[in-house]
């Protein structure tokens, strides 16, 4: 019975090609991903976490309220209490899959240096800056629809109509959206919205910390959001699959171009990259769901 | 009619009297202002973060000094700025938290000086590549009494990234003890990495670690 609704399902949608939405979508999901691990920053708050923030935070204050009963040399020579409580807590996710995320981790830095920077850099070697950033605009005009439906689904109506202007300006004036003509001349600002960020709106936690094999940081949660997002894409309902996944591994590599020395950096200056990543991924979803 | 006449009487007595609390309070100001210089050479948060930066911008650009030979003068030069711009201090204290007091006095003082020559090595190097981005300084917010977070925006053709300059009041001078680039707090970050390292080290392996890593850059 199940089996038959199924296959009816599938021949009813059949001119879809369902076969090839999936799987763009998954490879979406990964590469899509990945842009934030060359940025390594993109992350939000649970619920969860507010509350081992803010019983740490009480136990930081007690043990605070020790330390200024003995206030150390340095505090004492320029005369200032310790006052920096809002700036103790620290951001923590779970992380069960520690030795599968580790091992992403090296994969994904090893894809980096040696596969996906050097094409990145040859690649900018040929287009100049503009063009790329006209590239970049393109495909960011295209995902329009994502953006415009989670700030309807977070009420934020501002950023919803400003979406649909950017769209429409972009499309037009900036010539089918290789210009951002709102942001340089109207001042109507990016603004990004995704599925998981919606889901951290309304209190979802992370669920735990994942890395994805090319696509890098993510967490259970923001992991759906991505799916959920991948069907929001018009580049994912490109046919057939060799030019969508042509489509989006250069959107990648123009994405990496624009970003070149933002991961070195990151490594440069960790002790410890793993958690330097995982730390920076939470924060910075963390500040995306509170605009 | 007298009622209303004496409503406008009240009102404008009140307005003269806002008028001259106003009055006062300003000269309370100014004479307060007479009295301790000093407050006024600190300046606002957001212009001496703005001046610290202008300065390094001016290294950068200077025309005078171009080519390999001149890179390491020009880094001294930036050195010498971020130590008036930064309070490694704090930001040590802040970084290590509540660890903060494990560690003996001399090696606090051990481990301002490694945090530092990191955090030097990591980023001196992006900013010597640092050319035509321009940099922005929108506002500045007050978190407590003595400290403040100035935000601004460094932005390239094709890249806008917000940097917020968390600075502390002390000795009349604001000092910079946290930078967060796209909402990443940089001590929060560091906090996460050496809590996990501390969670089972001494912080005589983590100076250690902190040892190696300066030493390998």
């Amino acid at each position: 019975m199940m089996h038959n609704s199924v296959f009816k399902g599938e021949y009813s949608i059949m001119k879809l090609k369902p076969f090839n939405i999936i799987v763009s979508g998954l490879v979406m999901f990964f590469l899509f991903g990945f842009a934030h691990a060359s940025l390594a920053l993109t992350p939000s708050s649970s619920d969860q976490n507010q509350e081992v923030e803010s019983s740490q935070e009480n136990e930081i204050l007690q043990a605070q309220e020790k330390t200024t009963q003995q206030p150390d040399e340095r505090a004492e020579k320029s005369g200032q209490k310790e006052k920096g409580i809002e700036e103790e807590e620290t951001t923590q996710i779970a992380d069960p899959l520690y030795i599968w995320n580790k091992g992403m981790y090296y994969f994904n830095d090893k894809f980096y240096f040696w596969l996906l920077k050097p094409v990145s850099q040859g690649y900018s070697a040929i287009f100049p800056e503009g063009v790329r950033g006209s590239i970049s605009n393109f495909f960011y005009n295209l995902t329009t629809p994502i953006r415009f439906l989670n700030s309807l689904l977070q009420l934020k109506m501002k950023s919803a109509g400003n979406e649909i202007v950017r769209f429409v300006v972009n499309s037009s004036v900036g010539v089918g959206g290789l210009g951002d003509f709102a942001k340089d001349k109207l001042d109507i600002k990016r603004h990004n919205e995704d599925l998981g960020q919606t889901f951290g709106y309304y209190g979802v936690g992370h669920g735990f910390y994942i890395t994805w094999p090319l696509l890098g940081p993510s967490s259970l949660r923001d992991s759906i959001g991505l799916i959920g997002d991948a069907f929001l894409n018009p580049v994912n309902y490109v046919t057939p699959l060799q030019d969508c996944l042509a489509i989006t591994a250069s959107d990648k590599v123009n994405d990496t171009s624009l970003h070149i020395g933002d991961y070195e950096d990151i490594i440069k200056a960790a002790v410890d990259p793993y958690v330097s990543i995982r730390d920076a991924y939470v924060q910075n979803r963390e500040k995306k769901v509170k605009e | 009619m007298s009622v209303r006449i004496k409503k406008v009487k009240r009102r404008i007595q009140n307005k003269i009297r806002e008028v001259s609390m106003k009055k006062v309070i300003t000269g309370l100001h100014l004479f307060i202002f007479l009295i301790f210089p000093f407050t006024l050479y600190a300046g606002v948060p957001l212009t001496t973060v703005e001046g610290h930066v202008n300065k390094v911008l001016s290294v950068l650009r200077d025309p005078a000094m171009k080519g390999d030979s001149a890179k390491k003068a020009k880094k001294e030069k930036i050195r010498v700025i971020s130590d008036k711009m930064f309070d490694f201090a704090e930001l040590s204290k802040r970084t290590l938290g509540t660890s903060w007091k494990n560690f003996s006095p001399d090696q606090q003082r051990e481990f301002i000086g490694l945090y530092k020559d990191i955090l030097e090595g990591a980023y001196m190097d992006r900013i010597m590549t640092y050319k035509d981005e321009k940099i922005i300084f929108h506002k500045e917010n007050m978190l407590s009494d003595d400290t403040a977070e100035v935000q601004s925006s460094i932005i390239t053709k094709t890249v806008e990234t917000p940097i917020n300059y968390r600075v502390i009041l002390k000795d009349g001078e604001w000092r910079v003890y946290d930078v967060v680039i796209e909402g990443v707090s940089l001590i929060k970050n560091y906090r996460t990495q050496f809590r996990e390292i501390l969670a089972n080290k001494s912080p005589e392996e983590l100076l250690k670690i902190l040892r190696k890593k300066v030493s390998k850059a």
